[in-house]
């Protein structure tokens, strides 16, 4: 990671968050508010819980915004994994699935796309790009459905037709010559 | 953690990608708070993948989301009134754990007390689930707007010769906590308090030990036996 030397705004943002500053907080929403409601949707599939997600996130930010370090990665992908997570916990309580039950088929090859959408739009110049695209075809489609879509791994064998074991142990090897290549 | 460098690597990503089981991810999260390693490993797995979350197209989002934000924000630790025995463990990651622990327990608890409040003609506008300093469940509060709030004791508590506990919550940080009254005999109670705007989304409520009879200030100025946010039930 060679970025981030000079704190920016959404640094600062957060630490104006930390004193007690909503415009700060406001600020943060401005800028990335859309794009995270969009980045919870593609998890969770449903606009109105997508936004429940962004709700409580931005509420996590704002209490938990004293703890962030420039340690623990970059402001913003500070903030996107809060937002990730608290999608990821909303499908793990079985929202997703008890909510879109009947509708789950029609969205099923949509949903697909947007995974698939996302690998298109990725930057073609990224080193994510070429490293993701110098992995076997099986084994970057269970890393994008997990990552975009929110898939576990039982949901990615059932959807690539491999048994459970096989794709964890792709995904790993996956996930570990993807490291290799950014390195 | 073992120290290896590969399976590090291997727990990070897992954990970045949302493949780790909720207990797993818990575990991995109290870790991240003392393990210096762990936490380079994630931050530099959450920077790999980003540009994934950079194709996201901003959604149009109304005002609305916002205000509804706004209207959650508890006020800043800053900004809050000092509690004298909150201070006694600076021990981040201890405090961090508990937290998180707290929190899914406190989640089991709600769902039992939601459904629970279902079954009955009168709902609840909040619920909130109160633990202690070390995330062990105390009690329910439910708030029915309306000078009307339950308190539902979850745990026995020890009130001390003279002393009593008393309910609190915090409609506003400028107004500061209110009382909601006073559960003399350490039990379960129904409490008719003053009128207070409605409750709303993590609105703080604590209990603390009071001297018998109530705090003598009109604010809380005992030990917190327990305290937690207000959930609308839904």
């Amino acid at each position: 990671m060679s970025k981030g030397a000079p704190p920016d705004d959404l640094t600062t943002a957060l630490a104006a968050c930390a004193t007690g500053d909503r415009a700060a907080l406001r600020r943060i929403f401005d800028r990335e508010g859309g794009r995270l409601v969009t980045i919870a949707e593609r998890i969770v599939r449903r606009r109105d819980l997508a936004e429940e997600v962004v709700q409580e996130s931005f509420i996590r930010i704002w209490t938990q915004a004293h703890q962030y370090q420039p340690d623990r990665g970059s402001a913003r992908g500070w903030i996107y994994a809060i937002v990730r997570n608290r999608a990821l916990n909303l499908l793990r309580d079985g929202r997703r699935e008890y909510s879109v039950a009947d509708v789950e088929q029609l969205q099923e090859r949509d949903q697909v796309d947007h995974v698939m959408a996302a690998w298109h739009r990725l930057d073609h110049t990224s080193r994510l790009r070429d490293c993701l695209g110098a992995l076997e075809e099986n084994k970057r489609r269970g890393i994008l459905m997990a990552y975009i879509g929110g898939y576990s791994h039982g949901e990615i064998a059932g959807r690539l037709r491999i048994p459970l074991g096989t794709t964890k142990s792709w995904i790993r090897r996956g996930l570990s010559a993807l490291r290799e290549c950014m390195a | 953690m073992t120290g290896n460098p590969v399976e590090i690597g291997v727990v990070a990503d897992e954990y970045v990608l949302g493949l780790l089981d909720a207990a797993d991810m818990l575990r991995i999260e109290a870790e991240m708070d003392r393990d210096p390693e762990l936490r380079a490993a994630i931050a530099a797995s959450r920077e790999r993948f980003l540009p994934l979350d950079e194709t996201a197209e901003a959604a149009i989002v109304g005002d609305a989301l916002w205000r509804r934000i706004e209207d959650g924000l508890p006020a800043q630790r800053a900004e809050r009134k000092v509690s004298p025995t909150a201070t006694a463990n600076d021990n981040r990651a201890g405090g961090w754990r508990a937290t998180a622990l707290a929190a899914t327990a406190a989640a089991v608890v709600l769902a039992v007390a939601l459904t629970f409040s279902l079954m009955r003609t009168v709902e609840p506008l909040v619920v909130a689930v109160l633990v202690n300093e070390a995330g062990d469940i105390k009690a329910i509060v439910e708030d029915f707007g309306n000078k009307t709030a339950a308190v539902r004791l979850l745990a026995d508590v020890a009130v001390p010769e003279g002393k009593t506990i008393e309910v609190w919550t915090l409609p506003s940080p400028a107004r500061g906590p209110v009382s909601l009254g006073r559960i003399d005999d350490a039990r379960s109670a129904r409490l008719d308090g003053p009128a207070l705007p409605e409750p709303h989304d993590s609105q703080l409520y604590e209990l603390t030990l009071e001297p018998a009879g109530g705090s003598p200030t009109g604010r809380p100025t005992g030990v917190i036996l327990a305290k937690g946010f207000a959930k609308i039930p839904r």
